[in-house]
């Protein structure tokens, strides 16, 4: 078989799976105005979440969902922060990412809802597994803290309380260690899986 | 910083642990090393020495997360020979030439979560194995490593940090899906969760094209076969 | 294919509030941006989500949009996202089996008599590791240049070139094993 022929192959294939599934996309439009209803696009902030527009944060943030061992509540908001100098940007237009500093380091965001608690912690490869204490200034049950990481593959749990917490919502993936979960965050790099 | 729970310990071992704290900040040395194995203490300090020098040699080598590590299981309340047998998985790597940096930071988390001693040394055991067989299944494949600024004689010829970054990525992989219960014989699997994490790294600590090498050469059975190593 | 001016109108417009001019895009654009997440996803449900949230996401967005990219590139680099991140999530949560995941075996269901051939190019592609797939989808599907599937993807231009030339053997690999003739 021929290269070329792949390719045609290829074309013929991918279009024929879409015609096939097309009907799937009808009304989309309208189910999609339905949802935006009166919405401008413009940035939603959740009261829970009003703490990290705090001017000197930019972070990453996709959806956000919680469900904690403490707490009963599942948290579902889209969150999008700009940093006080404006939007980030990157050549290809729009990037959720974290700010990026001189050094070469991009600040990463550690936010854990945690109602209750009176000390919340990240530890991890980046700190040599020493805890790295997370805020909560106003007294909101959100914890935060920014930690400036260079580009790699970091794995980290939280301590809450004394209790060590490894499923963080906003984690790339989990892996188990010691028998006990931790989280993993990329920093940096290509998007292949 | 180092803490140390020897309350018997004399006015100088104190001294010498807050020396190797600054240390710890400035630039390490081997006597930094040789005053952390004392505090162990080890049996055979000579050879412990001798690898802490191989190991500074090292453009790449975590030196001051090692002398963490030594410091915090020299403060953890277990006998000097079940400390000095986990020790040796690192000095044995080092004596080799291996990565190290995965064995650092998995007995780093071990002591954070209160893990025993002697089931840190047997992960680090495990691990220990699968990055020397995943050194000589990358040689096999015909991918080297060189001395940074020396010539490359292949293609396939890399620095020695960029190789093992490769090592220690690949072996990781294993290691985690070993400990997680997963069955050496999944070659796809295994191969899979290489894949994902090679490629998750490209542009980050990985160099596209070393990545390219590696997935394009190395196959599920070889995967199985180093991890069989590990278990058998 | 349309007027660069016409979209630029119909973003406008989108950007002060107006639904329709959104749903245009909508139209416009869903067939490239469902083919993309199908592509990537190789199951009909998750792409149907992904579709959705990329146009959701895309409108509320819509001011960061800098008008020097194409907007298709900056679409699909939305999308492009949504899908690595519900591989992700997918990895984390497995299934038993994915119900809609595209196969290559006889499916009762199609009444098209599908070339046995377009049965091999499916499995093989569902098969692809992602960072192979999603360039293989944004060049013949999407029929984007190099240049604007490094853009989406976030990789050098480089590695497209090979990611594509090593996808192609590896389909054609996978072809030949299932149907030596």
């Amino acid at each position: 078989m021929r290269t070329e022929d792949i390719e045609g192959i290829l074309r013929d294939t991918l279009r024929q799976e879409v015609t096939e599934a097309t009907d799937g996309l009808l009304g989309l439009e309208e189910r999609i105005a339905a949802e935006l209803g009166e919405r401008r696009p413009r940035l939603r902030i959740s009261d829970w979440l009003r703490l990290l527009l705090a001017p000197t944060r930019a972070g990453r943030i996709g959806q956000l969902s919680v469900v904690g061992a403490t707490a009963a509540i599942c948290l579902l908001v889209g969150v999008f922060v700009a940093s006080q100098f404006g939007l980030d940007r990157t050549s290809s237009g729009i990037r959720l990412t974290p700010s990026q500093n001189a050094d070469g380091t991009q600040e990463i965001l550690f936010v854990l809802p945690a109602l209750n608690a009176d000390d919340v912690s990240v530890v991890g490869t980046f700190n040599a597994w020493e805890p790295t204490a997370l805020s909560d200034e106003d007294d909101d049950g959100i914890w935060t803290a920014s930690i400036p990481l260079p580009p790699g593959r970091y794995e980290y749990a939280f301590i809450i309380d004394g209790r060590w917490w490894g499923q963080d919502p906003l984690a790339d993936e989990y892996v188990r260690s010691y028998g006990e979960y931790s989280s993993v965050r990329y920093v940096g790099g290509g998007d292949g899986a | 910083m180092i803490r140390s729970k020897c309350a018997a310990a004399a006015g100088g071992v104190i001294l010498v642990l807050l020396a190797i704290g600054t240390a710890a900040c400035a630039e390490v040395s081997v006597s930094d090393f040789a005053e952390a194995f004392e505090s162990i203490p080890v049996s055979d300090l000579g050879r412990f020495i001798a690898a802490a020098e191989l190991g500074l040699s090292q453009a790449d080598f975590p030196a001051s997360q090692t002398l963490q590590l030594i410091g915090r299981l020299a403060a953890t309340a277990h006998s000097p020979q079940e400390k000095e047998a986990l020790l040796l998985n690192i000095v044995i790597a080092m004596e080799d030439g291996l990565p190290v940096d995965g064995l650092v930071t998995k007995g780093l988390e071990g002591l954070a979560r209160a893990v025993s001693v002697p089931l840190i040394e047997q992960s680090l055991h495990q691990r220990l194995i699968l990055i020397a067989e995943t050194r000589d299944l990358l040689y096999a494949k015909g991918i080297f490593s060189v001395e940074p600024g020396s010539p490359q004689s292949v293609p396939t010829a890399l620095p020695t940090p960029r190789f093992n970054l490769l090592v220690s990525h690949i072996s990781d992989t294993l290691a985690d899906y070993l400990e997680g219960g997963g069955s050496p014989f999944e070659g796809e699997t295994l191969c899979q969760e290489v894949r994902f994490r090679l490629t998750s790294l490209e542009g980050a600590t990985l160099v596209a094209a070393d990545v390219d090498l590696v997935l394009k050469r190395v196959e599920p059975a070889d995967l199985t076969r180093v991890a069989l190593s590990a278990v058998t | 294919m349309y007027r660069v001016q016409d979209e630029v109108s119909l973003l406008r417009a989108s950007l002060e509030g107006e639904t329709e001019a959104w749903g245009e895009m909508i139209s416009r654009y869903k067939d490239a941006v469902f083919g993309l997440c199908l592509g990537f996803l190789r199951n009909r449900a998750d792409a149907e989500d992904v579709t959705h949230d990329a146009f959701i996401r895309a409108y509320v967005n819509l001011r960061r949009y800098n008008l020097e990219k194409r907007f298709s590139t900056w679409l699909f680099t939305i999308a492009a996202n949504l899908c690595r991140n519900r591989l992700r999530y997918r990895r984390n949560h497995p299934v038993a089996e994915l119900p809609d995941e595209i196969h290559g075996g006889a499916d009762p269901a199609t009444i098209v008599a599908r070339d046995d051939r377009h049965a091999g190019v499916r499995e093989a592609l569902t098969r692809l590791p992602y960072g192979y797939r999603a360039p293989l989808v944004l060049r013949f599907y999407n029929d984007l240049s190099y240049r604007e599937i490094a853009d989406v993807l976030a990789i050098p231009e480089g590695t497209v070139k090979t990611r594509i030339h090593r996808g192609k053997a590896m389909l054609k690999e996978c072809m030949e094993e299932r149907d030596p003739s």
